[in-house]
């Protein structure tokens, strides 16, 4: 047999209502179905963390598969304390699966950005200039660049151009920015999708009109 | 910014709904949207405001891509061994 089809074949193929019922039996089964959805979970933080494999520096394997170990029994913590939340609208390895790939990508993310200050990120270099397509297009581009580029300095609250500035130009992920700021994923969230309403607002009142511009800038 | 990233943030600017799901709304319904959306189902409402968040949030979408492939994998009986997903970094150091 493949190795790839090994992969998990000796797993009890549960439904929904199995899995919920034997994490809450206690006893061998409860044990069975901790182990089994652990190593479940294990297979998720894996793959997330093989997806991943340039983001991690120069690991060995020991060290990511004790790395993925740590991120599993978070997720498996994480999972068993939202068991009454899984409605069960989808497989339910499909919702713990989710617990495990956030986990290992925040804890990447973090690793990856914590010798990095924000604070010694270049300022913004806004490149209003466009190469392609008509001279009608590019002059339209141009000025939508400058319209946006004004917007973000006039229009938008210190807080909604920081993020913008952080995440969008800097390309800082987002989870990054949430620990430097002390805030939440939400709340960064909600930062910026304010600030693109607003530089969409701009846009309109200048006569933009959405369609157009969309077409604008696909069109290559 | 280059003019790649400049055209991506202009239609995410474009693209803003005044009314749009959060991370944690997301998060929660994630793997609702994925098992659809492998089954072929078509989207209603719900799943629109979650395919229009992907569209918006890098963070989220990252989660939901390899989400997706991990549940295609396990549907198709060809998820990858722990040795086949260990085999991208190299073997301890003696």
């Amino acid at each position: 047999m493949p190795e790839t089809e090994q992969g998990n074949h000796h797993l009890k193929s549960r439904t929904n209502g199995q899995w919920l019922q034997e994490l809450r039996a206690g006893g061998t089964i409860q044990e069975q179905a901790i182990a089994e959805l652990r190593e479940t979970l294990l297979r998720g933080s894996l793959y997330t963390f093989h997806r991943y494999a340039g983001e991690v520096g120069q690991l060995d394997q020991d060290q990511v598969l004790q790395w993925a170990e740590d991120c599993t029994q978070e997720a498996l913590v994480a999972v068993l304390k939202h068991l009454a939340d899984f409605r069960g609208e989808s497989k339910f390895t499909t919702w713990a699966y989710k617990f495990a790939i956030n986990t290992v990508l925040m804890a990447i993310r973090h690793e990856r950005w914590k010798s990095v200050s924000l604070d010694e990120l270049e300022p913004d270099h806004w490149n209003g200039s466009h190469s392609d397509g008509s001279m009608d297009r590019i002059t339209i581009r141009g000025e939508v660049s400058e319209i946006l580029r004004v917007a973000i300095q006039e229009e938008l609250s210190d807080k909604q151009r920081q993020v913008i500035k952080l995440i969008v130009f800097d390309e800082i992920p987002m989870d990054v920015v949430v620990e430097r700021l002390g805030t939440n994923r939400n709340a960064v969230y909600q930062l910026l999708h304010d600030a693109r309403l607003k530089l969409k607002q701009r846009l309109i009142q200048s006569g933009f009109g959405v369609a157009e511009v969309l077409e604008l800038f696909s069109a290559r | 910014m280059d003019e790649k990233g400049l055209d991506l943030f202009l239609k995410r600017i474009l693209k803003t709904e005044e009314h749009e799901i959060s991370c944690s709304e997301c998060f929660d319904l994630v793997s609702v949207y994925v098992d659809r959306e492998l089954s072929g189902s078509l989207p209603d409402r719900a799943m629109k405001r979650i395919a229009l968040h992907l569209e918006q949030c890098r963070a989220c979408r990252e989660e939901y891509e390899i989400l997706r492939d991990l549940v295609q994998y396990e549907s198709s009986r060809q998820i990858p061994s722990l040795q086949d997903l260990l085999r991208s970094y190299h073997p301890r150091h003696p």
